[in-house]
């Protein structure tokens, strides 16, 4: 009974024999992923700057509660969308719930606070003279704003990372707002608390490693960024 | 604006400008001219860099107004952006190459020719090999050689208007000479106005046109100043004194504060080689001359002279200065009046 | 650098382009049927196995979310599914009777087992179900309940109040898992316990374990033990927007002379977990 040396050569099974049910969660983790990480990079990035860039009343109570969200406990987003999202929620007439879309909601209010607090704090910290420096050099405000940016890259890949990797491994949402459904709304990570549920120690584990390896994936394919 | 406006390249009016909530720089009125070389000198925390960040556009004022070429500035204004530069004292290295270090105003531009003629010009301009040092990342740089690249970045743009604070502060000599050298390059070959705050005295009384001296967010008069800080103590008959580490004492009227400052302007300080009694009825102050420069455009010579820790500075014509046989390391007798000193502060 | 931030920016655009057309494919629904089930109907592979078969014969996509029966019947409540399959026979008469369900068909049961260990240390074997219980009460044993509001918890706690047992939730004997059957299972064999589960699961158990059985049925056969599945469609009259016409032809095909041999037919291990009993 090792579940972990089982796990670990059905997971290359899986992955090289093309495992149809395999590659449907591996997809539809990739696409929720997708929508969320876009939404909240396109959405984050710009909020957290201009927290972090601007001087203005309530400042840092916003920071204070932007920090505060970064530990929203997931089935509590889980269950908050859900009654958005249900028919006889305000917002049912969407029909999101059970759909890809849908965890994707839930998954960007998971990701949003983290990008937006990191970013915030890495414009925080950057040097007070890049500001100086760049407008010395005949930057306007557009130039400004993405220079700023590039020169704290780190600092937003970071916080990118750090998103990516709640938002790929969470659990709560994707099967509370998902629904589980086979073919359709199932998640690695859903898959994963299934095959737990059926006993199936082994399979549970081999898809933990899919997953990790596709976290694998996505950091080495950041880690060429940083090397710019 | 008036005609008259147009002549001047800067003209600040009333301006008033706050830190914090804190006024850190009171000007009601001043004209900068084009083309000329402008030093800015005065204690940290006088308002130095607080002016240049204001006239290189990078702060805006909380009141009043900075006129450039009799228009007013405005925040990202095309009109002025690319004609300004300031090189901060912490200058930034973007963090790139020094190639990109120093192409980047130019991309900015959307300049694309001769990019990289440009780049290596500037490049040696600042006495840096462009060969050898273009490459380099921006963290492998000495800090001599960032502050060169950094005003490498600023001379590729060929400014009108070169704001310098304090260029040659905290560098090795070599690059401090350098800049220095650079930024009257900019001078001689496109006309460049240059706008600089240091404390190297000597180098602005040789090159500049004009200087102000930023005390307290306030210009305190063209030129160099004496400022004297306490502690005062009173004396008994209602004047106060500083003692000096050599045991000389300075004479001065109440102060209106405990930390007020004490202003002597250098034509207030009268000088003779003839032994004075110390503590007459014309305050003394033995000292001795340390520096001796020529100002510019004047046949007026600037004295430095130190009395134990105090720094002062005064000026003579050339002949008084041969007719009394000075040259530095001369002892002389220092007097002002009581109503010629200032209390500021 | 401008270059390089509008080439990551149009890499990222079309990223983004490329998943919204791979979601708005897999959103073309032809004619789908949601429904919302008990972990039981999912975790043994009655659904993997009907539902590709219901769809080549009706036509009608199904899909389905397993959860507790409890929550099941909140989904219909809230209009969220079409249709729900569901274990529960008195909370699916309230349902029924507030207004929330129509048309109730039993489909097929099977029976609840007690299981516990092998050395079983409160002689129950063979018993009657309510004395059995008694018997673990009275010497304090372990038992693991679902504590989780699904059909299998609503007919344990059914059984303990028939025993006329008080509230033992805070006694240490008595284990609330809170989670589905197979991790109650799990946690019961990990603590020698018993436990009490719908036979398909345990049969499901069995079939993983193999030889490393360790809990074997105890007790069984009881008609109180009896596990009656049932589909249910939601009242179009409070949830006018449910396909309340695909959930009554899922119900009757499921009720039906095909859905009732394919159930019956459904084995693991070579065992029938469920007996058709369709009207």
């Amino acid at each position: 009974m090792n579940f972990l040396l089982d796990g670990f050569i059905t997971a290359i099974r899986l992955l090289f024999q093309g495992d149809e049910e395999t590659y449907a969660a591996v997809f539809a983790t990739l696409q929720v992923t997708g929508y969320s990480m876009s939404a909240s990079l396109a959405m984050g990035i710009p909020l957290g700057f201009a927290l972090g860039y601007f001087d203005f009343p309530l400042k840092k109570q916003l920071r204070f509660i932007t920090d505060t969200l970064m530990a929203l406990p997931t089935v509590f987003i889980g269950l908050v969308v859900y009654a958005l999202l249900s028919n006889k929620g305000p917002l049912g007439e969407l029909r999101l719930l059970f759909t890809l879309p849908g965890i994707a909601i839930g998954l960007t209010i998971l990701a949003l606070p983290i990008v937006i607090s990191l970013s915030a704090a890495t414009v925080e910290a950057m040097d007070r003279q890049l500001r100086t420096t760049l407008i010395s050099l005949g930057a306007d405000r557009l130039q400004l704003l993405l220079s700023i940016l590039w020169e704290v890259r780190f600092g937003i890949l970071a916080a990118t990372v750090n998103a990516f990797g709640r938002v790929m491994t969470e659990v709560g949402i994707s099967m509370m707002v998902g629904g589980n459904i086979k073919w359709h709304t199932r998640t690695i990570t859903t898959a994963i608390a299934l095959e737990t549920n059926k006993g199936l120690f082994s399979m549970g584990i081999a898809l933990g490693l899919v997953l990790l390896l596709i976290a694998f994936g996505v950091n080495l394919a950041l880690s060429f960024l940083r090397k710019k | 604006m008036t005609n008259n406006s147009f002549s001047s390249l800067y003209q600040i009016q009333d301006l008033i400008h706050c830190y914090q909530g804190r006024p850190a720089l009171t000007i009601p009125f001043l004209e900068i001219q084009p083309q000329s070389i402008v030093g800015l000198m005065g204690p940290n925390g006088g308002g130095k860099s607080t002016l240049l960040n204001l006239l290189a556009n990078v702060d805006i004022p909380c009141a009043g107004q900075i006129l450039f070429k009799g228009r007013e500035l405005r925040p990202f204004a095309q009109d002025t952006r690319f004609r300004i530069s300031l090189l901060p004292q912490e200058a930034y290295l973007l963090h790139r190459k020094v190639q990109g270090n120093v192409a980047y105003g130019l991309k900015l531009r959307k300049d694309r020719q001769d990019r990289d003629l440009k780049v290596r010009q500037s490049l040696e301009l600042v006495g840096l090999d462009p060969e050898s040092f273009r490459h380099r990342p921006w963290n492998a740089l000495s800090g001599g050689e960032a502050r060169r690249v950094a005003l490498a970045a600023r001379m590729v743009l060929r400014p009108e208007v070169l704001l310098l604070d304090e260029p040659t502060a905290g560098i090795d000599a070599a690059s401090a000479q350098r800049i220095k050298e650079a930024a009257l390059i900019a001078r001689q070959e496109w006309g460049a106005t240059l706008i600089i705050a240091s404390h190297d005295w000597d180098w602005l009384d040789q090159v500049c046109d004009q200087t102000l001296h930023l005390f307290k967010g306030c210009i305190l008069g063209n030129g160099r100043s004496n400022i004297i800080f306490g502690p005062w103590r009173p004396r008994g008959d209602g004047r106060y004194e500083k003692r000096i580490l050599d045991g000389q004492t300075l004479v001065v009227t109440r102060p209106p504060e405990e930390n007020a400052a004490l202003l002597i302007g250098p034509e207030d300080l009268w000088l003779t080689t003839t032994p004075q009694p110390v503590g007459g009825q014309r305050q003394f102050l033995k000292a001795v001359i340390t520096r001796m420069s020529l100002g510019k455009k004047t046949d007026r010579i600037m004295l430095t002279l130190t009395a134990a820790d105090l720094d002062l500075c005064t000026h003579i014509s050339r002949a008084d200065a041969a007719l009394q046989g000075i040259q530095p390391g001369s002892v002389v007798w220092l007097s002002y009046q009581l109503e010629d000193t200032n209390w500021i502060g | 650098m401008n270059r390089m931030v509008t080439r990551i920016f149009k890499c990222f655009l079309l990223a983004v382009l490329i998943l919204l057309a791979g979601a708005s494919t897999g959103m073309t629904e032809s004619k789908t049927l949601m429904m919302a089930t008990t972990t039981s109907t999912d975790s043994t592979g009655l659904l993997n196995y009907l539902a590709p078969l219901y769809t080549k014969a009706v036509g009608v996509e199904l899909k389905w979310t397993a959860v507790g029966t409890g929550k099941a019947l909140a989904l219909g409540q809230n209009c969220d599914v079409d249709v729900l399959l569901v274990h529960d026979p008195e909370a699916e008469q309230k349902f029924i009777a507030n207004g929330f369900g129509v048309n109730r068909k039993e489909i097929m049961y099977n029976d609840f087992v007690l299981i516990g260990p092998a050395a079983d240390p409160a002689a129950i074997k063979g018993k009657g179900t309510l004395e059995a219980l008694k018997l673990i009460q009275a010497k304090g044993a372990v038992f693991a309940s679902r504590g989780d509001e699904s059909g299998t918890h609503a007919m344990e706690k059914a059984l303990w109040k028939k025993t006329g047992a008080d509230l033992m939730e805070k006694e240490a004997w008595y284990v609330q898992t809170g989670q589905g059957m197979l991790p109650t299972i799990s946690i019961a064999e990990e603590y020698k316990g018993y436990t009490l589960t719908d036979r398909g699961t345990y049969y499901k158990y069995e079939a993983v374990k193999g030889s490393d059985l360790s809990l074997k049925i105890l007790v069984e056969g009881d008609d109180i033990l009896k596990n009656q599945y049932s589909v249910m469609a939601l009242d179009p009259k409070h949830c006018p927007k449910s396909r309340y016409d695909l959930a009554m032809q899922f119900a009757n095909w499921m009720a039906g002379p095909d859905g009732q041999k394919l159930i019956g037919d459904f084995k693991v291990n070579g065992k029938p977990l469920f007996t058709a009993n369709g009207k």
